[in-house]
């Protein structure tokens, strides 16, 4: 067998569901189908036990002519995402409501774009999976076709997108024009990379950046798809792309154009700042729970940006732990309002929690594992994310950066303690809802959540994780 | 390993009670009832093995935690901790006893959040990695977040909010200067944070930074305005925590890393410190004369208090000449000797103030009068607990104050005179007090129909009421304890 067929195994198989899911899909009508969840989830947990057999393996190695890149990071972040895809599969697709195979369908383009966007060593490639990913993301969120806010939201996605791509495109043309080539490894002609032209390019791509991770100024889609997507989709829309922009980011930034450190990541740090200060405050002042979340994704969004602009190696770990912790405090938190929503009745607001804990007090105590998480308080691994970021902006003499991103976070503790308030201290004079999470359900919310203690506990397994995947030969010592 | 069983049984014994629910709450008080005492008979024992001549830690215990940043699980006492672990034992079991006198909803998570805010409490005490430290610290404000939250009065909210916020922002910059440290040293362990050598500019500004995270604990005028607010409105059992041990932390905080850390800063900044301080004793009492609800007259009584303990702790920074060791000894355990006193009267005089409102559900001093016709022998300690915290001789409160007050007068005449101030003050706002409510004719009709406190009432409040007595003509045990350590803190102070 063709060797370089073996090592991408995880795209091929994910790439043939798709397949499969389209073919069974046409002949089977019924609404209440569970073709999607079973295809998804056993292709997801094929896929992590291969990439975790690469990532044990040590695979290094340039394919397809130089086009796609298989080593420690890609194969680490599809570990990753094929894991954590895993969980949103079996957590909100036995949901009598989310059995629609088209969503599995998108979901699997999603994470096969994030694949390719892992691996590519070429502008070109890292194109492709940046528009395969971002594509499915469109159809996710208006995939609530009654709801008038989920096509408003998905048209106000699109249109931003589309133009963001373009931008994108746009600086990519740029430096194609400059170095004459795609290939990330080939960018090292000084005089060029000292010109302002680059520089010009550089802000285009990093606007591009920007969008997909939806940083303050590229932000107003974030809040409008939490609202407006449904819970599922919104959870997939919250975790998975936002993988798929950080190695964006890293293939661009840390691999290709490392030449302009010290240009881009002033850029970073600015729209880190921005993302960390706007989009806190402004979540303050929000009364619909999945709105706050979007706006607190926009904040911690920004805190990882700050941890890349470091611009050094730490910095990116750091980062990156950051983000695995993020993605599972979200997760948390979504899959808790979707547990609790029923068929009359979703939770959009945070009257709609009203004293949770009367009702449902697990489910509460678990989303109030992921809120103290998010404000950083330990022992919950919000805390790791905040403290690991803080120590290599004091090690890299950004104290100053450090003080505002730490007051700020003492300012955004409010909104979710405000969450917390309304599940445990609230009385509830409504009558009561009851969302009944099936096994399935019940199970991945309570992995998901204890994780976000148990890992506080002892957060090292990340912490190493991460290390192994951006800088597997430091694992030595 | 007796530590970590010491912090780990009550955390885990609460993660049972929630797993037991409401229904068997019974159950559950019963269960943790028995292990929160056997602890306390375990912290005992902790202190009969404990070597009273050695100033090193004991009982430690060191695991590899986070080796990527050369963080361990490691932990141990000395003399100044075992006390505060001793209260925090003492008090946890019997404010789980009192959970039963007034009628709660959810018990379950009432007693649950109680043991594990324990175990962090020791946790807090025993850490000796500063990155431990800060966990234990923070997590600790969310089961007293949920306390105040869930069981509290009207203002609830707002109170534990307000709580919550203020000793966040004090504590994240606590963070920033131990990340600091940590660069500098390479090593999270708080005694290497000891022996690394600083700038006065560096100094001061990782002086200013755990100043707020300390001060706010305490609290210090001017960053005192959450303790009110927050004591009104907790439950009973929180306010005895929040009075008995929390504010301790603060008062540890400074002994444990301000002075050894940072004593040059300390001496550059002695001069505020015990102007703060002086302001917290004369003002804070003075504001405390004029409350008109009993729990926050105890509230800033305590602030008061706790003005002996950042005065005891700074005071002896400013003697002309070279420092003088005994009159540093002096002055820190006066401090401590406070820390413990308080932490007993405090408690006493929430549980007292809980017996009354149980009762008559109210909080205000005009409500009451004549408590003593009905009541005599509730009122009989409540006029205990009264004079102890009026500092009355035979009692720990005037042990701890008159130290503190001592070890000034070997400084600064006029600093014992402003600070001795506080035994016309505190005598004053206290007495007047029991006047208005224990003596004086029945105003309130209620108070006619009431019954003497309970025996269930009784046992804790004759419990503690021994131990302040029994520190007011003994202290000898809890000197002996802490003198090796405080005379070695005096001597990376002073030396």
């Amino acid at each position: 067998m063709n060797n370089e067929l073996t090592l991408i195994t995880p795209e091929l198989i994910i790439a043939s569901a798709i397949c499969l899911l389209i073919l069974v899909n046409s002949f089977l009508t019924t609404e209440k189908r569970y073709t999607g969840l079973i295809i998804g989830s056993i292709t997801m947990a094929t896929c992590a036990l291969i990439s975790l057999v690469f990532l044990i393996e040590t695979t290094n190695s340039s394919i397809f002519n130089n086009h796609y890149k298989i080593d420690h990071f890609s194969t680490g972040l599809k570990f990753t995402t094929y894991l954590i895809s895993l969980f949103i599969f079996i957590g909100t697709k036995t949901n009598k409501e989310n059995t629609k195979s088209e969503l599995v369908l998108l979901e699997l383009f999603a994470i096969l774009g994030v694949s390719i966007l892992a691996s590519s060593n070429n502008l070109l490639t890292l194109y492709l999976g940046l528009e395969t990913l971002t594509l499915s993301m469109y159809g996710l969120v208006a995939s609530k076709r009654s709801s008038e806010i989920a096509t408003e939201s998905a048209m106000k996605f699109f249109i931003l997108g589309a133009i963001a791509s373009a931008i994108f495109l746009y600086g990519v043309s740029f430096i194609y024009g400059l170095h004459g080539t795609l290939f990330f490894d080939q960018f090292n002609n000084e005089t060029i990379n000292n010109s302002i032209e680059m520089q010009l390019a550089l802000a285009f791509i990093i606007c591009g950046i920007a969008f997909k991770f939806g940083a303050v100024p590229f932000h107003s889609w974030v809040p409008d798809t939490y609202q407006g997507a449904s819970t599922s989709s919104a959870l997939f829309i919250s975790t998975i792309p936002k993988l798929g922009a950080f190695a964006l980011i890293y293939r661009l930034l840390y691999e290709a154009f490392i030449a302009n450190v010290g240009f881009w990541s002033l850029l970073i740090l600015l729209l880190g700042l921005l993302s960390l200060i706007l989009g806190n405050i402004i979540a303050i002042a929000q009364d619909n729970l999945r709105r706050i979340l979007g706006y607190s994704a926009v904040g911690h969004i920004g805190f990882i940006l700050i941890g890349l602009s470091i611009g050094s190696i730490d910095g990116a770990i750091a980062a990156l732990a950051y983000l695995v912790i993020y993605i599972l405090m979200t997760a948390t938190a979504f899959m808790s309002i979707e547990v609790i929503s029923t068929e009359k009745r979703a939770v959009v607001t945070l009257t709609d929690i009203k004293d949770l804990n009367s009702t449902h007090p697990w489910i509460s105590l678990i989303m109030l594992f992921s809120m103290f998480s998010m404000v950083g308080i330990p022992p919950f691994i919000g805390f790791y994310a905040k403290w690991i970021i803080l120590s290599e902006l004091i090690n890299s003499d950004m104290l100053v950066i450090a003080l505002i991103g730490i007051i700020v976070s003492v300012i955004a503790a409010f909104y979710y303690l405000r969450i917390v308030w309304y599940m445990y201290f609230e009385k509830n004079e409504l009558p009561i809802m009851k969302g009944s999470p099936n096994i399935f359900q019940k199970t991945s919310i309570s992995l998901v959540g204890l994780s976000v203690l148990l890992l506080g506990l002892y957060p090292s397994p990340i912490i190493n994780f991460c290390r192994s995947i951006i800088s597997p030969f430091l694992l030595i010592d | 390993m007796i530590i970590d069983q010491l912090i780990w049984i009550p955390i885990l014994t609460g993660l049972v009670v929630l797993v037991l629910g409401d229904k068997r709450s019974n159950l559950s008080y019963s269960l943790s009832l028995v292990i929160s005492s056997a602890l306390f008979f375990l912290s005992i024992y902790m202190y009969l093995l404990f070597d009273n001549t050695l100033a090193s830690y004991q009982f430690e215990l060191k695991v590899p935690w986070i080796d990527r940043f050369n963080i361990n699980y490691h932990l141990g006492i000395d003399g100044i901790s075992l006390p505060l672990i001793m209260l925090t034992t003492f008090l946890s079991p019997i404010v789980i006893f009192t959970a039963k006198t007034s009628p709660k909803n959810k018990m379950h998570q009432y007693i649950a959040s109680f043991l594990i805010l324990e175990g962090m409490m020791i946790g807090v005490f025993s850490s000796l990695d500063a990155f431990l430290f800060y966990v234990f610290w923070e997590a600790m404000l969310i089961p007293m977040f949920l306390i105040i939250g869930i069981w509290g009065g009207k203002n609830r909210i707002y109170a534990t909010i307000k709580f919550f916020l203020y000793t966040f922002l004090g504590s994240v910059f606590m963070l920033i200067a131990i990340i600091y440290l940590y660069m500098k040293t390479g090593s999270y362990l708080i005694s290497d944070f000891y022996e690394v050598s600083l700038s006065l500019n560096q100094q001061i500004l990782i002086f200013l930074a755990f100043l707020f995270a300390f001060a706010v604990k305490i609290p210090m005028w001017p960053v005192h305005t959450w303790l009110p607010d927050a004591h009104v409105e907790a439950p009973t059992g929180g306010s005895v925590i929040l009075a008995a041990i929390l504010l301790k932390m603060g008062g540890y905080g400074f002994l444990r890393f301000s002075l050894p850390i940072t004593p040059d800063a300390s001496l550059f900044m002695a001069p505020i410190m015990i102007t703060l301080s002086l302001i917290a004793i004369i003002y804070i009492g003075l504001v405390a004369l004029a409350q008109t609800d009993m729990k926050k007259l105890i509230a800033y009584s305590s602030i008061s208090h706790m003005g002996f303990v950042t005065l005891g702790s700074f005071v002896f920074f400013i003697q002309s000449g070279s420092m003088d060791l005994n009159t540093i000894n002096l002055a820190i355990s006066g401090a401590m000797i406070q820390m413990i006193s308080h932490g007993l009267i405090s408690a006493a005089l929430f549980l007292s103030i809980g017996v009354m409102y149980d009762r008559l559900h109210t909080r205000d001093i005009e409500d009451y009068g004549g408590i003593v016709t009905k009541m005599p022998k509730f009122s009989v300690l409540m006029v205990f607990f009264a004079l102890s915290n009026a500092a009355l001789p035979g009692t720990s409160g005037f042990v701890g104050e008159l130290t503190v007050i001592l070890a000034s007068f070997k400084v600064n005449i006029y600093i014992a005179l402003l600070s001795a101030l506080t035994l016309i003050i505190g005598a004053a706002y206290t007495l007047w007090m029991i006047k208005r409510v224990i003596f004086g004719a029945v105003t309130n009709e209620k108070i006619n129909s009431q019954s003497d406190m309970k025996l269930i009432e009784a046992i804790p409040l004759s419990l503690i009421a021994f131990l302040i007595l029994l520190i007011g003509v003994w202290p000898k045990p809890l000197t002996d304890t802490m003198n090796a350590t405080i005379l070695s803190l005096s001597y990376l102070v002073g030396g």
